[in-house]
């Protein structure tokens, strides 16, 4: 079966964010969309009637709000216009950007928007992934998106006192990067020599899991433009950044099988082999120059450092404890401060795709890594270790 | 397949909610609450006067925030439907009319009830009256209804 | 004194006496300690007991507590009760700590006292307001009116005025003219909530805080011919409306015959999975389908009833039902079950016997515990226990 054969090359050419927080009270739902397409077609030097379509995402409900892209006609520029709606969970950011792409491949449209949004509160997290469990029966186990069982897992593994650390190394690298962001929503100012302290007194949530390691809640939207190569011929404001392939990986099982005697293949790892596989890629760690990944844990993160790069044995941990995976590493790891930092979650994943794509571009900012980047790796996530896996390029060469 | 076994379960889905009406929405319900006045956001470029306001224009894409104009508190009935069913969710015991209205000087209808009339004497093209509500309600239902003029 | 967002740690504690509602602390019997560092900190002990509370600065050791709060700082401190700074934020920073018995804090302290809040520039007088009605007079709303009413303000700052509306014009006076239409009787107090709209009208009224000699239709049309009162002094922020609702939606869910078995299953105690023809995973709880083989599984088995436990969650922070907020009993386990004649991929999670926690481990081997009476529901399974 032929697949992944696009019909011409795709870049993305305009990147807008709207500022991260908690509270955004000044503003509702389609102003603060319009917010982000505005500054993505500020970016793109284009305006709204360079937009062929627009695709809208979000994490459906959590807003307590239904077909929200419906509301969000006026601001998403897609009056007169054809919309998608997709909604996928936590990888819905990624997902769209994955759609753009294929929709511009397609030679069905030109040039797409692509919008990512989260106004978490308005509505109630917790009701939200309630909602999305299975109503007979998981819907009464529901514990909210809190587990600390990849804990557990690493800790049988590599020992209670390396994992730990290893997690509050990473949770610290993190804040270190947000703090140089300032989009970012929560920068607290760590430093290293809180380690113990941190790792003791840090609220527990669940197991092993601390306050400490926990992504954020935030309100924010993102906003993309992606085109043709053609159009990208004929002039754009800024370099444009190829999308060169991306792959998902959304498992059917639901939670009770990621723990059983014998674990399946992760998603990521899964992803990240036929990724690289097809596209020729055998040593993900020499190859990459910036890997933006979705880390809504800082053990998650530290587990699926290994996942996503194909590592063995404690590799992983012995390259982030080496300080691999800081700004001036060999291969940084979300620059921008990450999940943990961020996380309006409709837009995180498509934040990553679009961190990754300033780094590429040069203009992060703050938090740029100071060595060229041309090749980048970016990961979105959700629901039941669901992911998706993109690779960004400088140059169309491949 | 044995059917025997199937039977249904009773749940509940819980949408705890807040909606953050804006500045915009703000001040326009302020507006009407303080002021009894219904404003607008006016587009010059499209030539359209926006009642409930908006912040940018959607069609040419301007940005109309500072743009307030005031429009009248009467109306013309654009036309309207009688909802005849009850259910915890509608506003208001059946039967009871929902229409919209443009206001003087509005360019859009805005949806509200039409109340103080037999739903079978209402007509498109109706005189309609806003009626204020009297304490701060802080919604659209600033504004308790319509009644013919 | 450390001001930090227009007041100091001290005020927070001293209104305490002021804000507790005793009501609410009918079954309540805590110590809570609070250290707050730094210049404008210091130690205070909170006790509430029996419906009655009492707080003392402290020297010293706090002695102790059911549960401790620590601010690093007074900004801290007082940010974070003002929710200038958010709670999980210091939290997460270390600036605040808390030892002990969190969920009390977050759930009770916020039942049994009012919310503090900043105290404000010099209170308006009623004097102040009926000074400021004739710029306030709208006479647009005003024309063709005709009319006369009077104030009779009780207490401090208070006054006698009567207000004339005529030819689309206003005149405050001093003193009660006696052919106004209708005299309005209350506290100065009361005429300025009511005015500045912190005080509900009709409750004022139906209460009998406000006597009304004369005609009542006159006394309710008088707001209508003014603007709103807006305190001088008062900060321009802007005022941002939202709605906050809880609502839910009734659902009805079907079991299917797949789901309907299973349920069947656990009213007769019994741990049901269904077999994939194919790669022969047992699927706990079945599913129609195994998705991948896209073949349907129809043969069923019974698993366990007992297994071993491959993960678990130590919940110590449980989510407030979004509905009714109420809070689960922490801490709470749920595992991961091997049970007996699983395929090794597919566990069975549930959650443990609280009992048992302490010496809960991986590789625990456990039973399920069921209700006296099974029904076929999620209830007829209470737990798994740990076989000694």
């Amino acid at each position: 079966m032929q697949k992944h054969r696009k019909n011409r090359n795709v870049a993305i050419i305009g990147i807008g964010q709207t500022a991260l927080s908690s509270h955004k009270e000044d503003q509702n739902q389609v102003e603060m969309v319009a917010e982000a397409v505005r500054n993505a077609l500020e970016d793109a030097g284009k305006t709204i009637d360079d937009i062929d379509c627009v695709v809208h995402g979000n994490m459906e409900l959590f807003e307590m709000q239904f077909q929200p892209d419906m509301w969000h006609a006026l601001g998403c520029g897609s009056y007169g216009k054809e919309e998608y709606r997709i909604t996928t969970g936590g990888t819905v950011g990624a997902t769209l950007v994955c759609a753009s792409d294929n929709l511009v491949a397609s030679g069905l449209y030109d040039t797409v928007l692509c919008i990512g949004f989260e106004k978490l509160q308005e509505g109630n997290t917790t009701g939200g992934i309630t909602n999305m469990a299975d109503p007979l029966w998981f819907r009464n186990l529901q514990t909210g998106a809190l587990t600390s069982t990849t804990a557990m897992e690493l800790i049988q593994k590599f020992g209670k006192e390396r994992v730990l650390r290893a997690a509050m190394k990473y949770r610290i690298m993190m804040d270190k990067h947000a703090m140089l962001n300032p989009r970012a929503h929560r920068r607290l100012g760590l430093e290293y020599d809180q380690m113990e302290t941190l790792m003791e007194t840090s609220p527990q949530l669940v197991g092993e899991l601390r306050l400490i390691h926990m992504c954020s809640q935030s309100d924010g939207a993102c906003a993309m433009i992606l085109t043709s190569e053609d159009r990208v011929r004929e002039g754009t404001a800024k370099p444009p950044v190829w999308i060169r392939d991306h792959e998902t990986s959304h498992r059917e099982e639901n939670m009770s099988n990621l723990y059983g005697a014998r674990k399946p293949k992760s998603t990521h790892r899964d992803c990240a082999e036929r990724l690289f596989a097809r596209n020729g890629i055998t040593d993900p760690l020499g190859y990459f120059d910036v890997f933006e990944m979705y880390d809504p844990s800082a053990f998650w993160a530290v587990d699926w450092l290994g996942e996503f790069l194909l590592l063995e044995g404690d590799e992983h941990l012995r390259l982030l404890e080496a300080g691999e995976f800081d700004l001036d590493g060999k291969l940084p790891v979300n620059p921008s401060g990450g999940v943990i930092a961020s996380n309006p979650i409709g837009a995180t994943a498509m934040l990553r795709i679009a961190e990754a794509a300033l780094q590429i571009r040069g203009d992060a900012g703050g938090h740029q890594i100071k060595k060229e980047v041309r090749h980048a790796l970016a990961s979105g996530f959700g629901g039941s270790l669901w992911t998706v896996l993109m690779i960004l390029e400088k140059e169309p060469n491949w | 397949m044995d059917l025997k076994d199937c039977f249904v379960v009773e749940a509940k889905m819980a949408l705890p909610n807040q909606f953050f009406v804006g500045r915009i929405g703000s001040r326009w319900i302020i507006a009407m609450r303080d002021q009894k006045k219904i404003m607008g956001l006016r587009c010059e470029k499209c030539g359209v006067t926006y009642v409930p306001p908006r912040e940018q224009c959607h069609r040419c894409w301007s940005w109309i925030a500072d743009n307030w104009v005031e429009v009248g508190t009467t109306g013309e009935l654009v036309n309207y439907t009688v909802v005849r069913y009850n259910d915890k969710h509608t506003p208001k015991k059946a039967p009871y009319v929902l229409g919209q209205i443009r206001l003087a000087g509005a360019d859009t209808p805005l949806t509200h009830i039409v109340g103080d009339v037999d739903p079978a004497d209402v007509y498109p093209g109706m005189k309609v009256q806003a009626v204020f509500a009297d304490g701060p309600v802080n919604t659209l239902m600033q504004i308790d209804h319509f009644r013919p003029l | 004194m450390s001001r930090y967002y227009g007041t100091t740690v001290d005020d927070i504690f001293d209104t305490m006496p002021e804000r507790f509602q005793p009501q609410e602390a009918k079954d309540v019997d805590v110590v809570v300690g609070y250290e707050c560092g730094g210049e404008g900190g210091g130690k205070w002990r909170l006790k509430v007991r029996e419906g009655a509370m009492a707080v003392e600065k402290v020297e010293g050791d706090l002695g102790p507590c059911t549960a401790t709060v620590f601010a690093a700082d007074a900004e801290t401190f007082i940010g974070v009760t003002l929710n200038k700074i958010a709670a999980l934020d210091a939290l997460t920073s270390g600036k605040l700590r808390i030892t002990g018995d969190a969920s009390l804090l977050m759930n009770l302290l916020p039942r049994i006292f009012k919310p503090y809040r900043v105290p404000g520039p010099a209170p308006v007088t009623a004097r102040d307001i009926v000074a400021g009605m004739a710029d306030r007079f709208r006479p647009d709303k005003a024309a063709g009116v005709s009319l006369k009413f009077a104030y009779d303000l009780t207490g401090e700052g208070g006054g006698r005025f009567t207000v004339a509306i005529a030819d689309g014009r206003c005149r405050v006076t001093e003193g009660l003219e006696k052919d106004a239409a209708v005299k309005m009787t209350m506290e100065a107090s009361t005429f300025v909530g009511l005015m500045t709209g912190t005080m509900d009208a009709t409750a004022a009224f139906t209460s009998g805080k406000v006597r009304i000699d004369g005609d009542m239709g006159a006394a309710a049309a008088t707001g209508r011919y003014f603007d709103r009162y807006v305190p001088p002094d008062a900060p321009r922020v802007e005022e941002l409306l939202s709605l906050k609702k809880v609502t839910s939606i009734d659902q009805r869910f079907a079991t299917g015959p797949v789901m309907g078995k299973w349920f069947a299953g656990l009213r007769e105690r019994k741990l049901l999975a269904n077999v994939c023809p194919v790669c022969r995973r047992t699927m706990i709880h079945p599913r129609e389908v195994c998705a991948s083989c896209h073949v349907r599984a129809g043969e069923y088995v019974e698993l366990g009833p007992e297994g071993y436990v491959t993960n678990y969650d130590l919940v110590y922070y449980a989510s407030p039902d979004p509905l009714t907020g109420a809070v689960r009993d922490t801490p709470y386990a749920c595992a991961w079950i091997m049970l007996d004649g699983a395929s090794p991929e597919e566990a069975f999670a549930f959650e443990i016997k609280k009992e048992d926690l302490p010496r809960l481990k991986i590789g625990s081997r456990v039973r399920p515990v069921w209700a006296e009476k099974t029904v076929g529901s999620f209830r007829d399974l209470l737990y798994f226990e740990i076989i000694d």
